[in-house]
């Protein structure tokens, strides 16, 4: 039962970084490899408010949300908007160099060392056979309300019908006179502020160190293939997925194997399903 | 003096061991279309192969033969080709992305295992002193020549296989399933088994000269096949310019110069972490940069491969 409880908070947290993935997948037609450095961002970012600045937690990842958010934009101008006639390929070494070049400024800023939250998650209580902190349920009350929000977002506002439109199809979107440079703002704020946030829980959960990233970005990948790369909630329900598979693997296998498990998952799904679980019109040719 | 001089023939002995790995690359990504993303997977599995099969010093291992190193390098090449076999045949059949992703999760898998599985390769502490040929012959610093000459040879090696690959009839083919898949499929070509024995090959190549790269660093442990292995490989080449023949060894010594000579620079303290991060900075500015403004790196495959090509290029317009 605790490894479920466990599985949850991993899977919600990997949801939402997933789901930012996702998105600039699907719009941008890209695979963004600086995605895990904004989670480190946002991880540091939250810290740097929490252990200097002394803000409440709260306000702290909201800031970190924001600030990823607006540095997520910022890059897709400098960076990404010069090249984007250029094809996948120049995009997606890009995205790597970028990441080398986060990763680089983010040692620099902050330091390589490994930090904790100061933030205490509450007292231990029992429901039932399970243990749990206050500081937990809000994570995934956090994320749950991360994921509703966008659900909203993009089903009731015009902005967000505007992503789903350039979404599925990005040529007729342009033609029917929808704002294009405006959807792509709105993406990658969105993106990345969500990355940002999944990193603040992330450091909460474990540590804030500048590595995290590149672990997290491997699983990102992995979550983002189960669900199909396309749709929204299929990635959303794949990074649930993984979350709980990687925990309740720990009651069979060591726990060093948590990521060997997440791949060996994806690896199963490529050969059975090469179109994701949850894809419901088939499979875009890549590249 | 002496030093800096011996400091740049490392950086060399290192450019001519990207070298190796960006021209294999180019084979797999450049020509063939495949975008691996997880070659230090195979490098790894090649040079854990190698260390396993013939170090002789620890008795904590459960396996350790002690085999001569010619056998550990016959090794290295059939582990590597068996794993690039065996991660080819499921994941060869969708493309692009998701090759590309199968690849990266293959490295990372391998890169987990040589952690934890620590009776066979014991773990984080890795090998040290790794036995290196010739050593009886050439002592101390005179021997770092030798292997700087050995690297470069087999880099040249490399070299005349690759152009006579791309030349032949098989390379053009690789090419044209590249180009244009459905096309090579209706004359009848079975691109498929020909990308699976391409991945194959190029296992074998990462697995065969993955020694030169432990007889270099002599150690083994699981951080030297990290995930940077990978992305080194990929700017070597996109620098240098994909699929053109000699663009990844340009690529490969242009950017181990650039990014080992930041990192000489010595600090303490605080701006330790300020220098060793700098490599990664202008890692990622130079990946950058190369991208925008000359996307077909500084060799173009027009330039290099001209004929062939340039056709092409004009018939299709």
């Amino acid at each position: 039962m605790q490894s479920i409880i466990f599985g949850i908070i991993t899977g919600s947290i990997l949801a939402i970084a997933t789901v930012g993935l996702s998105m600039i997948r699907q719009t941008e037609g890209f695979i963004n490899i600086a995605h895990g450095q904004f989670l480190t961002l946002g991880a540091f970012v939250g810290f740097f408010f929490v252990s200097e600045v002394e803000l409440n937690i709260f306000v702290a990842g909201f800031l970190a949300t924001i600030i990823v958010g607006a540095v997520g934009v910022a890059v897709s101008l400098i960076v990404f908007r010069p090249i984007a006639s250029s094809g996948p390929l120049a995009q997606l070494f890009t995205s790597i160099g970028l990441a080398y070049l986060l990763f680089g400024l983010i040692r620099v800023g902050f330091g390589a060392s490994v930090e904790f939250f100061p933030t205490s998650f509450g007292t231990r209580f029992e429901v039932g056979s399970v243990n749990v902190t206050m500081g937990e349920i809000l994570i995934v009350a956090v994320a749950g309300l991360s994921v509703a929000a966008l659900a909203l977002f993009l089903t009731r506002t015009r902005l967000g019908t505007w992503i789903r439109a350039t979404a599925s199809n990005p040529s007729l979107a342009e033609v029917r006179g929808v704002p294009v440079s405006r959807v792509s703002a709105a993406v990658w704020f969105v993106a990345s502020g969500l990355a940002g946030l999944a990193g603040v829980m992330v450091g909460l959960i474990g540590n804030v160190n500048s590595e995290m990233g590149w672990q997290q970005i491997l699983i990102i990948l992995a979550a983002a293939v189960l669900g199909g790369l396309g749709s929204i909630y299929g990635v959303l329900a794949a990074g649930l997925l993984l979350g709980l598979a990687m925990d309740l693997s720990a009651l069979v296998v060591p726990t060093a194997y948590r990521t060997v498990v997440a791949f060996g998952v994806l690896i199963l799904v490529l050969v059975l399903r090469p179109e994701g679980l949850f894809s419901v019109a088939g499979r875009k040719e890549a590249g | 003096m002496t030093g800096v001089l011996f400091f740049f023939v490392g950086v060399l002995t290192l450019a001519g061991i990207y070298a190796i790995f960006a021209q294999v690359l180019n084979l797999e990504a450049g020509w063939a279309g495949m975008w691996d993303l997880g070659l230090v997977g195979l490098v790894a599995v090649g040079g854990y192969t190698y260390i396993i099969l013939t170090q002789t010093q620890n008795d904590e291992v459960v396996f350790a033969p002690g085999l001569p190193m010619w056998v550990g390098i016959i090794g290295a090449a059939v582990a590597g080709g068996f794993a690039a076999l065996v991660i080819g045949v499921p994941s060869l059949r969708v493309r692009g992305e998701f090759f590309l992703i199968t690849t990266l999760a293959f490295a990372e898998v391998i890169h987990q295992l040589t952690i934890n599985l620590s009776s066979v390769t014991r773990g984080t502490v890795g090998f040290n002193q790794v036995a290196r040929p010739f050593e009886s012959f050439v002592q101390g610093r005179g021997y770092r020549l030798l292997l700087l000459a050995l690297v470069w040879v087999v880099a040249g090696l490399v070299y005349l296989v690759m152009r006579r690959l791309v030349n032949a009839p098989y390379g053009r083919l690789l090419r044209g399933f590249r180009d244009n898949d459905p096309v090579a499929l209706s004359l009848g070509k079975h691109t498929n088994r020909h990308r699976i024995f391409t991945f194959v090959f190029a296992g074998v190549v990462y697995g065969a000269t993955a020694p030169l790269y432990l007889w270099f660093l002599r150690t083994v442990t699981p951080s030297v096949f990290s995930a940077e292995v990978t992305f080194v490989a990929w700017t070597a080449l996109v620098i240098g310019g994909i699929a053109s023949k000699s663009g990844p060894i340009l690529g490969a010594g242009i950017l181990l110069l650039i990014t080992e000579t930041v990192s000489l620079a010595q600090g303490s303290g605080d701006f330790a972490v300020v220098l060793s991060s700098a490599r990664f900075i202008v890692l990622g500015l130079v990946l950058i940069l190369v991208m925008r403004y000359r996307s077909a790196g500084l060799i173009s495959e027009q330039r290099s491969l001209g004929g062939a090509s340039q056709r092409m290029a004009e018939t299709a317009s």
